[in-house]
């Protein structure tokens, strides 16, 4: 009857299959540091380390509100266009909203909703006129946009 | 006179696994490295207030304010709490964990009002909107107080 193990000798270290691990640990944390890199608008966020994680596979806007601070004014993007007039921007919210309601979902949570980035500088007024313009668009689903920590 | 003959394959050498394997173990290195100190975007997810019906019952909660000045000093039921300064927000986190618990034991909502100067920090807002979700209240409303 044939044996399991033994053998004859030491086996030998096998260099194929260390490669093939340390190649795909290699891809992996390479995915995971370069995903960061795809954002879109660059804006120095606040930071809130208690935030969760973003959960990427809902239907949404986002209104990134970068902040001169020398004129302290608010200029708003949205779609890649830019806003000064709130009121646009409310109504492209609403525009957009009744576009995506015949997209279909792509996560569990069919809700659509906005995401707002807001430079750490601007003033309150201005972020609570944005949550207005979503309340505006009937948008009751509001996210704030914020990293997790300081740093590059 | 004597020629010399040059063989062609002396000299060449065969792929060298070894460097090669140093090579991908300090790449990985780096990539290891990156990942943890990588910042990454997140988000903090509240929901507008909307219509209530009149027929349905609405609880009474307690409203604690938490004001934030354009300064940046935040304030809880007009006590200060943090300078501009202070950006853990400690004591704030303290309190807000026992009118977390407080609330719980009564079985009321905790709901928490962040009212901020027209000119307050976006980031404050947030740092406090932070301090919030650590303690686990989810009644948050924004208000924005007018300019005197």
């Amino acid at each position: 009857m044939a044996g399991g193990g033994g053998g004859d000798g030491d086996p030998e270290f096998q260099i194929a299959p260390m490669i093939d691990v340390l190649l795909v640990l290699l891809i992996f944390f390479m995915s995971i540091t370069s995903s960061q890199v795809l954002k879109t608008e660059k804006l120095p966020l606040p930071v809130a380390p208690n935030a969760l994680k973003r959960d990427i596979m809902r239907n949404e806007a986002i209104v990134n509100v970068k902040w001169d601070a020398a004129r302290e004014k608010a200029t708003y993007v949205l779609e890649g266009k830019n806003y000064s007039d709130l009121k646009q921007v409310a109504e492209q919210l609403k525009a957009l909203k009744k576009q995506n309601a015949s997209t279909p979902v792509k996560g569990p949570n069919p809700e659509y909703r906005v995401v707002i980035r807001g430079d750490r500088e601007a003033n309150a007024l201005t972020i609570n006129q944005v949550l207005n313009a979503a309340g505006e668009a009937g948008i009751a689903d509001v996210s704030f946009a914020v990293y997790n920590r300081e740093g590059e | 006179m004597r020629r010399l003959v040059v063989d062609p394959n002396e000299g060449t050498v065969g792929f060298q696994i070894a460097p090669m394997i140093d090579v991908v173990f300090v790449i990985m290195l780096f990539f290891m490295v990156m990942a943890g100190a990588v910042k990454v975007e997140r988000e903090l997810n509240c929901q507008l207030p909307g219509t209530v019906e009149t027929t349905k019952e609405v609880p009474f909660a307690d409203e604690q304010v938490v004001q934030i000045t354009a300064r940046g000093d935040v304030l809880l039921n007009e006590e200060p709490l943090a300078d501009a300064g202070d950006k853990v927000l400690q004591k704030l986190r303290d309190v807000l964990r026992r009118v977390k618990a407080n609330c719980d034991a009564a079985k009321t909502p905790a709901v928490v009002v962040i009212a901020s100067e027209p000119k307050a920090k976006h980031g404050r807002t947030m740092e406090v909107l932070d301090a919030l979700a650590e303690v686990g209240i989810t009644s948050v409303s924004f208000n924005v107080t007018e300019e005197e």
